[in-house]
């Protein structure tokens, strides 16, 4: 068989012979595609190194809340300041 | 894909299909949808023993004798047989199938108590990887026990506790730990807990939580004592300060009151445990007074706030003890503080109970939910994998559907809570619903689940709280 499946076995010795292989003569014009790039913002840092957390996530959002508590007296505080960028909302508590 | 159940079908594509990574197992116990028990053997004659429980791996029976001295280990063997013809189903099964020891040899029989001890036959922890098992012997609880300088009332105490570290591929006692004169709550493990390859140890009469490590070698290590200490520096501190203490400055004495001064000269080291609270409850009271604290700028507010919700209740926190600890991760606890009366009844639902998460590293509490089972809820119904910590390393656990990895049964959770919640009518009511069945044996169980049930927590205008309790009951099936 002349396929490009060479002398695989088939059950059927006429599948794929309507398959005709590429020529082998003529140059592929399919080049597989690769991304460049246009812009260098999403570059990782250098000195970049990506772990694992070593905590799990309940203990992490136990962690967060306690935190988010000692926060909370000093975010009233500013409350009543005018922000300094328009954009800087206050964050509401989830709960 | 569609998934063909013919079992033919499911061979040939196990020869042929490699599954994903990590779900080998998961495709492996598929196969029990097309391998079921189609056959039930009855009045099997076994030896007079108690019957334990299978490791969690299925590997061996755990017995104890009747005497409740003696371990007796099986391997569960199971019968096999084959049957040549066209029509097996109507041939009977061998005269063998009615043995015992068909499907299960002993391996071995180890004597753990001695004359005056039992075992402990509801106590057993397993560790998949080593093979190991941890049994409890003790002798008889002493239900009136002599008052001794900081032990708790009204809890019995048991003369000698001595958990057995047994290897068991042979029955080799490995390593043993004895607890003298105390209690722990051996009754379904509860006053136990293991993690990976520590080991957590409620002792209630002294108040202490002992941290073991089982190491590789067969050897039980203490790594810490918490409870009248933290750090395992705090006793040499404080003893060497009591030094100081116990010999005031002459030019101080004004200052002490009368009393201080006669017993300063008195006895050579002030009573400690009279006039110190335990470390723990040093960091608890701590935690709890910042938290007052930080609530409030105004210092006005601030002292109205302490008093109404510190200092008024300051004795019942003070009064607080221990009654139960697991472990979050390698370096947290949960622990469940109560009253005196709820410490040794399993049961204890109807006692209000406060959780704390502890860091033994920093000695830190993070956390501590006062009765308030709202935020607890929560925290449980997001991150319930992360509460059973015993068998994360099992492969099968990976598949375990529980209500905060899988969509469906968080519905069916909040359904039964949106349902319960509406079937109280004419009082304000806030539902903390938890409905956790027995779970397998796969899961250890776990403070929160005991803890959580269907309740109906009721407020009236007079500030009254009382609570309904319905237990609902779930079955999670795991495979």
């Amino acid at each position: 068989m002349g396929s490009m499946l060479g002398d695989w076995p088939s059950f059927d010795p006429h599948n794929f012979s309507q398959l005709r292989p590429s020529d082998p003569s003529s140059p592929s014009r399919m080049t597989p595609t690769t991304y460049h790039p246009t812009h260098s913002r999403t570059l990782p840092p250098p000195d970049q190194v990506i772990t694992t957390e070593a905590k799990n996530i309940l203990l992490r959002h136990i962690y967060q809340r306690t935190e988010e508590k000692d926060l909370r007296p000093k975010r009233a505080a500013t409350e009543n300041l005018i922000p300094e960028h328009g954009c800087k909302q206050p964050r509401a508590s989830p709960y | 894909m569609f998934r063909r159940s013919n079992i033919a079908a499911r061979i040939f594509q196990r020869q042929i299909y490699t599954p994903a990574p990590g779900t080998s197992v998961h495709c492996a116990r598929r196969f029990y949808e097309n391998l079921v028990p189609s056959c039930t053997i009855f009045d099997v004659e076994c030896p007079d023993q108690s019957f334990c429980k299978f490791t969690d791996d299925g590997q061996y029976l755990i017995c104890f004798s009747r005497n409740q001295q003696d371990l007796i280990v099986y391997r569960p063997t199971w019968l096999s047989f084959s049957c040549k013809g066209e029509d097996c189903d109507a041939f009977d099964l061998p005269p063998k199938a009615k043995r015992f020891e068909s499907f299960f040899t002993q391996l071995y029989s180890v004597s753990l108590a001695s004359s005056n001890a039992l075992i402990c036959k509801d106590f057993f922890l397993y560790m998949e990887g080593n093979h190991y098992g941890i049994f409890a012997t003790s002798t008889a609880p002493i239900h009136e026990p002599p008052a001794a300088g900081g032990a708790i009332q009204g809890i019995p105490y048991i003369e000698k506790i001595t958990f057995h570290l047994i290897r068991l591929e042979d029955g080799l006692v490995l390593d043993e730990k004895i607890l003298l004169n105390d209690f722990v709550n051996l009754t379904h493990n509860m006053g136990v807990f293991l993690y990976d390859d520590l080991l957590a140890i409620v002792s209630l009469h002294n108040q202490t939580i002992h941290i073991l490590q089982i190491r590789d070698s067969g050897n039980l290590v203490n790594v810490r004592t918490i409870g009248e200490f933290c750090h395992e520096d705090d006793e040499l501190f404080l003893n060497s300060n009591a030094q100081c203490l116990a010999f005031p400055d002459k030019s101080k004495l004004h200052r002490l009151p009368g009393n201080n001064v006669q017993n300063g000269l008195q006895h050579s080291q002030p009573n400690l445990e009279d006039s110190f609270l335990t470390g723990i409850k040093q960091r608890l009271l701590s935690f709890i007074f910042q938290g007052i604290w930080n609530e409030e700028k105004d210092h006005t507010l601030r002292v109205q706030c302490l008093k109404k919700k510190f200092y008024y209740h300051f004795r019942d926190y003070a009064e607080l003890i221990i009654w139960r600890v697991q472990f979050l991760d390698r370096h947290h606890l949960l622990i469940k503080f109560g009253s005196v009366d709820g410490g040794v009844l399993r049961n204890a639902d109807h006692h209000p109970a406060f959780f704390a998460v502890y860091n033994m590293e920093t000695t830190d509490i993070i956390a501590f939910y006062q009765n308030s089972p709202e935020e607890l809820y929560l925290l449980f119904e997001q991150f319930c994998d992360h509460f059973h910590a015993a068998s994360r390393n099992s492969l099968s656990m990976n598949f375990v559907s529980s209500h905060s990895n899988n969509i469906h049964a968080l519905e069916k959770l909040r359904c039964v809570k949106n349902k319960a919640s509406s079937s109280s009518q004419g009082m304000r009511t806030s539902l903390i619903c938890g409905s956790f069945g027995h779970m397998s044996v796969a899961l250890s169980h776990n403070l929160i689940s005991h803890h959580l049930r269907t309740s109906a927590v009721c407020e009236e205008n007079a500030g009254l709280f009382f609570a309904l309790q319905l237990s609902v009951t779930e079955s999670f099936s795991l495979f």
